[in-house]
Formats: structure tokens, C-alpha cells, sequence
């Protein structure tokens, strides 16, 4: 037992300790907030320009309706894409809202009115080209006066590749079309405004206890659980891998071998690497925990009112329990790899293999969402290494049964603990034969035999 | 702790990997307080042998003995390995894994950090203490591998080709050190295939050759039985005595000098008189003692 300890201190020192830990530590939330930051600031400087339109009215009284529509339209669709339809306060006014959609993904719009002046269409087409050619403007839409019956527009524009724009348009004229029929036929606009809200649909899960609201913001998180498993198996799979590895390139292994045991041995290895893989996690946490308060705190002054979704504690401790035995288990099948390989190289198509189960498990996840009670989704969060990402999902779409749960970490736990003695077993018959490359038949005797 | 005549006892010991037999029911007892040697050519079994001693693999058949005992995690403790494939920890500071190795014998804290120091003195390395394994040279880096098998002052010493690529001071100075170690009532088991080497060191040799156990013994009592009477003779005249097929069997001439191999149960005294006898004049007139390397070529090929 002490020599374990010793085995994982220094596994886990050496490595907090080296350059390579502090420099990825640090680097890596500056790479994180990059990657979100870097998108969001392209956005805005899109839409830090309102898209210039110029519309010629041929119903003569349509332009007022479908101007206010497209502008609308640029704020509101916007809204239903937030995470977990967060609520937005409403009673702020159109302006504003639709700059608060700008920096998101919808285009601003500057809209103004083209007066025939009794020109011809081909002459106003003709003057409206050449602004855009000039670069007065970006785009004009001409409305039919036969637009209530025939359904049709055209729009002209030096980008018809903005899908956005376009789509923000056609569906603002929609609207602006049917509230005109609408109002054709006498309905009030007000009336018609508050008819046309959506819906939004709150979701409540029935455990044993109570109803509890759990779904939307706990699905978000059991995705997290998968991800977390794959984004630290992705990272740290490889330093396993070479912790394994090394005793085997450096030949240290023969004189740790007749000090303590293999199995200690190899357990201490994966302990070791894997406090270091949650020592940066939980740096990483930290800051970002820090951010995120700092910057809900921002949004609140901006007057918008954030919650956290509503996750009971025991789904939360489960997910911590089914993330780390996932993250195991994986660790424990790269420690087996590294030790049936000789070389970094040589290990490489294996590592794929490895992957493998974790992204089918991700496939998975749908399904099993819709029928959580289905016999394949049991098998599937019971069998190892699909079981800590199915089971997390399976706990927040229904009431799992708690011997399922249990017989699931009872079997991932022992998994594990194979995985690592199998490990342990082939690293030291491996060295015992060293010079010898192993092929899979040979292995599979060795662990047999002796 | 107990202490007995015998520190590692083998009997009757198979190891078979596969079809491949390693060792074959070898037996052996190591003294206490002496120096063993375990010799043979490449590929005998030497390795596997020790293995088993350390409790690194155990064997098919047959039962190791360490200090009296069945061989168990604590007596692996009062062991000190030195393999003959060893490396170290190229990041990792010197003084570091040196406590690291220590620790795993159980030898940590204060006491364990002296040691690191008092050794680093001895062998003239203190000022690379703190630098990683990697800035060493390869000299340097088994010294320090060598310092990793003794830190914890074990009771047994188990060195496998200590000496193989160091220079001839560096290994002066291992040898001195491995004969304190026996000064100090230590064990020390050697495997090497340099005769020459064992023959300076040993107080007894074992000799395995395929597996098997050739000889085993006291270097003298192995020299003594080993029967061979061999005179290096200088002397003019007295070629009629060594043409005499009853006592001299061959003869091999090197400038002067004769080396006479006798016939086996006759006496070098009789040969000597007889030499006298025939008036020839002796300058020199040595019985030469068979070396290892003989003994070694002899048994070896012999076997075959």
C-alpha cells in the first residue's frame, strides 16, 4: 500500500511539476476563451453595419408593415435559439432587442422607402443598380402589387449568398403579407400580435420522490458527462500511454519489479496521471466558474436575468461518479494498449480502436433519450465502456432503477479494476520476454499461461 | 530476522516459458557473507535464476529460500538488484529517483536523504545531484543505477554484469565497494560471463550452461578437483621425460618455454626428479593452477 502511494506521487509529481503541465494549464483557457470569443467578435463586426435596403412598394400600402416585420424579425429569431429558452425581458424596446440580436447572429437592417414619382419600374430598377453598384446600398426588394394574391417578391442584392439576410427578409414579408390579408379582413393588429405568440414548453421529470423540472438544463449536462470523458480521454489517453510506456523505453522496469508488484504498480500509474488530468480540470473549473460569475454578473447589469438550469444534487453526484469511472476505464484500456506495444508508433491504429466505443456511445444517446426504457438502452448503460455515457442520460430521462444503477457501476468498477491487473500481467510477461515483439495470439497465451 | 549459513537456497528449480525450458531443475545455495558467482555463457539462465531470486517471476517447479524463508514481499526489501537491463528516469532529477527507489524498498525519510548524499560523495557525483538523468553520461548514469541497488543498505546484493562498459577506474571502485559489502557481512551474488573478472572476486562460482548446473562450488575446492596437472617448464635437455606418453600426455611449446599437461594421478614431484635424473638444467619448473577460463571452455564444450 505505501509502495502504491509511492508509485502515484510520483507519477503525479513529476508531471504537475514539468514545464509542459504548467504551460498547457495556462494556455489552455486563453485557447477556450479564443474559440469563443474569436466568433462572436467576427459576428459583430459583420453586423456592425446594418444591411442597406431600399424597397419598392407597388401595393402602395404594404411598406410600413413589412419594414417593422423584417426589423422584428431580426430580434426575435434570435430568441428561441437561446440554451434552454432562457427568458429575455420583454418589455425592452424593439430597438434595443434587435441590437441585442445583432451581436448574435441576425443582420441590423436600414430600410428605406423608394417613391416611384411615376417612373417606370425598369427606371427605378435601373437608378436602385446603380446605388447598389456604388455602394449606397446593398440589396432592394421590389413588391408585386398583385404580392396579397401571388405570393411572389424579388429581391436584388450584391450578396445573395447571405443566407441570413435573405432568410430574415423572406420571412419578415410572410408575416408583413399575412397580417395585411389579415387586416384586409377587418382583425384587429393588436389581437393579431398577441394570437400569433409561440409556445414554450416546460418539461418536468416524475422521479420517485417528486416532480422536479430537471430536463432541460441536466440533458446538457449528462451530454457534458460523455464529453468530458472523450475531451479528457483525447487529452491525457497519450500520457498514459507514455506513462506506461516509459519504464519499458527507459528499462527501468526490471528494477521496479523486484521492488513491487505489477499490479500496484500499474495502478499507481493510471491514479497518478489521472489526479494530474483532474488537477488541470479543476484548474480549468476554477477559471472558468470565475468567468462565468463575472460575466453572469455583467449580463445582470446589462438587465438580463440569467439562471442556472435546475440540476438535483444526486443526478449531479452521479454524473461525477460516472464521469470518473468512464474516464477509468478508458485510461485503463490505453494502459493495456501501452503495455502490449513497444513503441509510441506501434500504438497508434490501437488508439483509434480505443475511441471507438465512446463515439458509438454518443450515437447512441439519441435513441435512448426517446426510449429510455427500451432493452437496448438497458444493455447499453449497463455493458462497459458504453455504460458512463448512457446511464448519466438514462438517469435524467427516467426513474432508473437502483439495482440498474448499481449493477452498472459495479460492473464499470470492475472493469476497471480487470483492465489494469490485465494490463499489469502483460507488462511484466512482456518484459520478462523482452526483445520479442508481441502479436495478439501471443498475448493472449501469455495471459493464460502464467 | 533470521540469519543462517545460507542466504538464497534454489531447489530444484524449472522455469519453462512456453516450449523453451530457462532452468532446469537447478539447485543452489548461496553462503552467507560471501561472494557468489553465477557464471555462464549467453542465454544459460543466469538471468531467469536471478529473476526468480527477486521474486520477479516464480518458478513452474521447485522452491526459492531467501534468508531461511519462502521468498515474500519483505524479504524482496532486504534485497538490493542491480539488472543487467537498467535505465533511468531521464527527466527526473538524480537525487530524486534516488529517493524514489529507495522509498520502494521502504527506506525513506531523513535517514534516505543522507543516504542519497553519502553515496553521491562516494562516488565523486555530488554536484549532479540535482541535475535530471539525461545531462548524465552514460558512466555517470550507471553509477548512479548502481547507487539505486545499494541505498538501502541491503542484506543481499544481486548484480547482474555490474561492470560491463565501465571504465577500469570506475570499476575499481565498484569492486571496492562490493568487497565492504562483504566486509560487512553481506551477501553478494554476481553473474557475469568474464571469467577473468570472477575469478579476481568470487569466493564461490556456480557454473550453468543450457539451463543446467554445470559445476558448483568454492573457487579453490572447484580448482582443486578440477585434476589437471599442468608444469610450465624452462629447462635445457630432459626431452626424452617429456616424450614419455606414460606420465606426460601433451606437450605445447611457446618460444622456451614448455607447458607439459601431465598424465592425470602423476605426481609434478616424480616428473621433477625424474627431469633431474636425466641432467637436464631447470631455470624454472611451475605448476600451473587451471584458471576459470579453462574450466569454463572445458565443461562447456565438453557438455556438448
Amino acid at each position: 500500500m505505501r509502495k502504491l502511494l509511492t508509485i502515484i506521487k510520483r507519477e503525479y509529481l513529476t508531471r504537475v511539476n514539468s514545464r509542459a503541465f504548467i504551460f498547457s494549464t495556462l494556455l489552455g483557457p486563453i485557447i477556450l476563451v479564443a474559440f469563443m470569443v474569436v466568433p462572436v467578435l467576427i459576428a459583430m463586426m459583420e453586423s456592425g453595419e446594418a444591411t442597406r435596403l431600399a424597397i419598392v412598394d407597388q401595393t402602395g400600402k404594404i411598406f410600413d408593415r413589412v419594414r417593422d416585420s423584417i426589423i422584428s424579425e431580426a430580434s426575435e429569431a434570435s430568441e428561441p435559439s437561446l440554451p434552454g429558452g432562457l427568458p429575455m425581458d420583454m418589455s425592452k424596446s424593439t430597438e434595443e432587442r434587435a441590437s441585442q440580436a445583432g451581436m448574435a447572429m441576425n443582420r441590423d437592417f436600414k430600410i428605406e422607402k423608394v417613391e416611384p414619382a411615376g417612373r417606370s419600374l425598369e427606371d427605378i430598377k435601373r437608378e436602385l443598380n446603380e446605388r447598389v453598384r456604388r455602394e449606397e446600398l446593398d440589396g432592394y426588394i421590389v413588391i408585386p402589387s398583385d404580392v396579397l394574391i401571388g405570393r411572389k417578391a424579388e429581391y436584388y442584392g450584391r450578396n445573395v449568398g447571405d443566407f441570413v439576410s435573405s432568410l430574415q427578409i423572406e420571412e419578415g414579408l410572410s408575416r408583413a403579407v399575412n397580417e395585411q390579408r389579415l387586416a384586409d379582413t377587418g382583425v384587429d393588429q393588436s389581437l393579431l400580435r398577441e394570437l400569433s405568440k409561440s409556445v414554450t414548453l416546460n418539461t418536468f421529470k416524475i422521479s420517485e420522490e417528486t416532480e422536479v423540472q430537471d430536463s432541460g438544463g441536466a440533458f446538457f449536462l449528462v451530454l457534458g458527462v460523455g464529453l468530458l470523458i472523450f475531451i479528457m480521454i483525447l487529452m491525457y489517453g497519450g500520457t498514459v500511454l507514455s506513462a506506461v510506456m516509459e519504464e519499458k523505453e527507459t528499462r527501468i522496469a526490471e528494477i521496479l519489479f523486484s521492488s513491487v508488484r505489477p499490479f500496484p504498480l500499474m495502478l499507481g500509474k493510471l491514479v497518478g496521471v489521472s489526479l494530474v488530468a483532474l488537477t488541470q480540470f479543476a484548474i480549468w473549473g476554477l477559471l472558468i466558474g470565475g468567468f462565468s460569475i463575472y460575466g453572469a454578473a455583467a449580463v445582470k447589469g446589462q438587465g438580463m436575468d440569467l439562471q442556472l438550469p435546475p440540476v438535483s444534487a444526486a443526478s449531479v453526484v452521479s454524473f461525477v461518479v460516472f464521469f470518473l469511472l468512464g474516464f477509468f476505464m478508458y485510461a485503463s484500456v490505453y494502459a493495456v494498449i501501452g503495455s502490449i506495444v513497444r513503441t509510441y508508433d506501434e500504438s497508434q491504429g490501437f488508439l483509434m480502436v480505443a475511441i471507438v466505443p465512446l463515439i458509438l456511445s454518443f450515437y447512441l444517446v439519441f435513441p435512448v433519450i426517446r426510449s429510455p426504457e427500451s432493452t437496448m438502452a438497458f444493455w447499453a448503460s449497463i455493458v462497459p465502456l458504453s455504460s458512463p455515457v448512457i446511464m448519466p442520460v438514462r438517469i435524467v430521462s427516467q426513474a432508473v432503477p437502483l439495482w440498474q444503477i448499481g449493477l452498472s457501476l459495479l460492473i464499470s468498477f470492475g472493469t476497471v479494476v480487470l483492465l489494469t491487473w490485465l494490463a499489469a500481467r502483460i507488462y511484466r510477461i512482456g518484459m520478462l520476454m523482452y526483445g520479442k515483439r508481441a502479436t495478439i495470439p501471443e498475448v493472449w497465451r501469455w495471459v493464460k499461461e502464467s | 530476522m533470521t540469519t543462517t549459513d545460507t542466504t538464497v537456497e534454489l531447489d530444484h528449480v524449472t522455469k519453462r516459458f512456453g516450449e523453451f525450458t530457462a532452468v532446469n531443475d537447478l539447485s543452489l545455495a548461496v553462503r552467507a557473507e560471501r561472494i557468489y558467482g553465477l557464471l555462464g555463457p549467453n542465454g544459460a539462465g543466469k538471468t531467469t535464476t536471478i529473476r526468480m531470486m527477486v521474486n520477479i517471476t516464480a518458478p513452474d517447479l521447485g522452491a526459492v529460500h531467501l534468508f531461511g524463508h519462502q521468498i515474500n514481499e519483505e524479504s524482496q526489501d532486504r534485497i538490493g538488484y542491480l539488472p543487467e537491463e537498467r535505465g533511468l528516469y531521464r527527466k527526473m532529477s538524480i537525487s530524486d529517483q534516488l529517493l524514489f527507489f529507495a522509498e520502494l524498498k521502504d527506506f525513506r525519510g531523513k535517514a534516505a536523504k543522507e543516504a542519497v548524499d553519502r553515496w553521491l560523495e562516494r562516488m565523486k557525483l555530488v554536484e549532479w545531484k540535482n541535475k535530471r538523468a539525461e545531462t548524465l553520461s552514460k558512466g555517470m548514469q550507471q553509477k548512479i543505477q548502481f547507487i539505486a541497488a545499494v541505498i538501502h543498505d541491503p542484506d543481499l546484493l544481486i548484480l547482474d554484469e555490474p561492470f560491463s562498459g565501465l571504465d577500469p577506474i570506475n570499476m575499481e571502485l565498484l569492486k571496492e565497494i562490493v568487497l565492504e559489502f562483504k566486509a560487512a557481512g553481506k551477501t553478494i551474488i554476481f553473474s557475469t560471463h568474464s571469467m577473468e573478472l570472477a575469478e579476481k572476486i568470487c569466493d564461490d562460482i556456480c557454473l550453468i550452461n543450457r539451463s543446467q548446473k554445470v559445476l558448483e562450488g568454492s573457487l579453490i575446492d572447484v580448482k582443486r578437483s578440477f585434476g589437471r596437472n599442468i608444469v610450465a617448464l624452462r629447462a635445457e635437455g630432459g626431452e626424452g621425460v617429456l616424450e614419455d606418453k606414460s606420465i606426460v600426455s601433451t606437450v605445447k611449446r611457446q618460444n622456451d618455454e614448455v607447458e607439459a599437461l601431465l598424465v592425470q594421478g602423476i605426481d609434478p614431484q616424480v616428473v621433477l626428479k625424474r627431469l633431474l635424473e636425466s641432467g637436464a638444467r631447470i631455470r624454472k619448473f611451475e605448476l600451473v593452477e587451471p584458471n576459470l577460463h579453462d574450466i569454463f571452455v572445458e565443461k562447456v564444450s565438453g557438455g556438448e
